[in-house]
């Protein structure tokens, strides 16, 4: 994203720096450019940039403690926690009421009934077949997007006439909302629609795509459809940080594509993938707008995810309490990939702040 | 690292006098080939058709009767532009487009602006909980909507009773909804964006006596308006591929053009087809601004889209 402009701003800030470094060793210093940052202690010094970056305590912490513009965290901080931490526990709060259309309205003195909404949620309720519904779909979707991805990012890593175009095209079922790809599909799986009629062309009988049992697959192809990109991109940012030499040192050893494919480009996809097939699990579990704009609701019960479950509790039974407990056994779900996922982010580059990659 | 690397290079080039690897050349282009030609030709064919179908059909069936439609054609056998005009008058799809420009837009605009300030300080300056600050935006990024809309809802029909302030309803609801949901991508966005900005600039400017919110419009805004537009724009979109909060908070009056969109399936012609041929032109008009977008920005997006890891 911002190769070009920092490669700008470097040509900007280099001779500045430069500058500066020849100033200090005209003031007596050693012309070494390790012993610029020590030079720098107690005074702020500017520049000096191709010194020990990230080594310089003394001035870093002079510079940051000093009037720290905290305050401009303020309202944003006020407003992730009035509009997500407040109702996140407010929801918590909830799933311990028997809340109904009766007692929404005046919820603080609906009656508190504890664990019972669990009970009922875990034992009386879809929605373990939902959790079911939920992880297995989005496992199935993911194992097939993963190929469909390293495949797209393979081949269009080298350049060929036409690329920019290729790249473009892969990139359209990404780019579409959600809500217009559902409502597309919708209209292709209609009975007798495109999709059949392609089908029949073939001599082959599609079925029932909106209703019964084949909706799960329907809602697996369109995720697929439309999340293989997302794979492509990841992919193809792993690929990006192959080495020359690799490639010049897999040609010179005559490895044949498949073998080099296998055993020297796909370990430098491991770490992307990885991140994407965690971070792709998240986006189909929470996934609400493709099941609900594909099938409306109340959803078929092969296709009642857990999104689609506690929407349809909360709008349509109006079991509110219910509901809530279903959302928190949904966010404790969630919580898995998650967990996994901020353990292997690095938050920062450096322990100081402001370190560059 | 990098002494080594380029004294790979420089034995490389070395041996092999007179063949050159210079980037770009023939020889090139065969030492860093991923795939045998036929390969690429099949997976690129089949990929595209994968893809440019189904958009292919959303053209052809805009400009498709409705009838055709139901019946399965791919190709129309009758082409008629008539559905574009139809589509502004038979449901709300132009408030209801309006709508969403002025939420998704107003959302993009107050995310930017309050994302590079908290990415600002986050970026540069030391202080306790910085850390958990940061693993708190990316956690709160996969915070289930559905999780969520009730409990919003609840505290938004409070604020209505107990404050006097109706926000359900109308669009100051959804703006605020949006924008809280959009900061934690949007602030990611630009926090790996300001990571790569060198301070250099900004010391120069604080020992020039600016203050901190100076260096901040002074400095940071100037050197950093491509990872603005971009956190900007995926607030945008976060707005306007919403329906999960569109649908439960919006009256007919403020529906935003997803909403919209749902009722061409509910309304039905004549003969109980539904408007088919007038939802895929609204469709392609709905996605419109959303490609155009993405278009014009797609090499920041892109990056953007990796960097962050979330779309």
């Amino acid at each position: 994203m911002s190769t070009d402009s920092f490669r700008e701003l470097k040509a900007a800030t280099g001779p500045a720096a430069e500058g500066q470094l020849a100033r200090s060793s005209t003031a007596g210093q050693a012309p070494d450019a390790d012993a610029t940052p020590s030079a720098g202690t107690g005074t702020t010094q500017p520049g000096s940039r191709p010194a020990g970056r990230g080594k310089k305590p003394v001035r870093r912490k002079g510079l940051s403690e000093r009037n720290r513009p905290l305050w401009m965290l303020i309202p944003g901080g006020l407003l992730m926690f009035v509009i997500i931490v407040i109702p996140l526990f407010l929801g918590i709060y909830m799933s311990a009421l028997n809340l109904d259309q009766y007692t929404l309205r005046k919820w603080v003195s609906a009656p508190f009934i504890g664990v019972d909404n669990f009970v009922e949620a875990l034992t009386d309720s879809p929605l373990l077949h939902s959790v079911w519904l939920s992880v297995s779909y989005s496992l199935i979707a993911m194992v097939v997007t993963l190929p469909l991805g390293i495949a797209a990012a393979v081949a269009t890593q080298n350049a060929f006439k036409g690329r920019a175009l290729i790249r473009s095209i892969f990139l359209i079922p990404y780019v579409l909302p959600s809500f217009v790809v559902a409502t597309v599909w919708r209209t292709m799986f209609q009975p007798d629609g495109v999709v059949d009629s392609a089908l029949g062309t073939f001599g082959m009988d599609g079925g029932l795509w909106l209703n019964g049992p084949q909706t799960y697959w329907t809602l697996i192809l369109v995720q697929i459809w439309a999340s293989w990109p997302f794979i492509y991109l990841l992919a193809l940012s792993g690929l990006q940080s192959v080495d020359h030499e690799v490639h010049e040192a897999s040609a010179l050893d005559g490895a044949l594509w498949w073998n080099k494919l296998r055993y020297v480009i796909f370990p430098y996809l491991k770490g992307p993938l990885a991140l994407a097939f965690l971070i792709g699990m998240l986006h189909h579990i929470n996934n609400f707008t493709l099941p609900f704009v594909l099938f409306g609701v109340p959803a078929p019960a092969d296709v009642e995810v857990l999104p689609i479950l506690t929407y349809v509790t909360s709008f349509q039974s109006f079991r509110f309490g219910l509901s809530a407990a279903m959302a928190f056994v949904s966010l404790v779900l969630i919580a898995i990939p998650l967990f996994i996922y901020l353990r292997a982010v690095k938050l920062d580059d450096a322990e100081t702040p402001g370190g560059k990659k | 690292m990098s002494a080594s690397t380029t004294s790979v290079r420089g034995t490389v080039s070395r041996g092999s006098a007179g063949t050159t690897f210079r980037p770009g050349s023939k020889r090139q282009h065969e030492v860093t080939r991923l795939l045998p030609g036929p390969m690429l030709a099949i997976i690129l064919t089949v990929l595209s058709a994968i893809v440019l179908i189904p958009v292919a059909y959303i053209f052809l069936a805009s400009v498709n009767s409705d009838i055709g439609v139901a019946n399965g054609e791919f190709w129309p056998s009758t082409f008629s532009l008539e559905n574009y005009t139809k589509i502004w008058s038979s449901v709300g799809l132009a408030k209801g487009l309006a709508n969403s420009v002025l939420v998704a837009g107003a959302t993009a605009v107050v995310s930017a602006a309050m994302s590079v300030s908290i990415a600002y300080v986050l970026v540069r300056y030391q202080f306790r909980g910085r850390l958990s600050i940061l693993r708190s935006l990316l956690a709160l990024q996969s915070v289930p909507g559905t999780l969520m809309v009730l409990p919003v809802f609840v505290l938004f029909s409070s604020a209505a009773s107990y404050l006097g302030v109706q926000v359900i309803g109308t669009q100051w609801g959804l703006f605020i909804t949006y924008l809280t949901f959009a900061m934690p991508f949007s602030t990611w966005v630009m926090v790996t964006y300001l990571r790569g900005l060198p301070r250099e600039l900004e010391e120069a400017a604080r020992i020039d006596g600016a203050s901190n919110l100076g260096v901040l419009v002074r400095i940071i805004l100037p050197l950093s308006w491509p990872g603005i537009v971009v956190s900007g724009i995926f607030a945008f979109l976060l707005g306007w591929n919403d329906v999960l909060f569109a649908s439960v908070m919006t009256r007919p009056d403020s529906q935003t053009a997803a909403v919209a969109l749902q009722i061409f399936g509910a309304s039905q012609e004549g003969g109980a087809i539904p408007l088919y041929g007038q939802m895929m032109a609204a469709s392609l008009v709905c996605a419109a601004p959303v490609v155009i977008l993405y278009l014009i920005f797609q090499r920041y997006l892109v990056g953007g889209l990796t960097a962050g890891g979330v779309k």
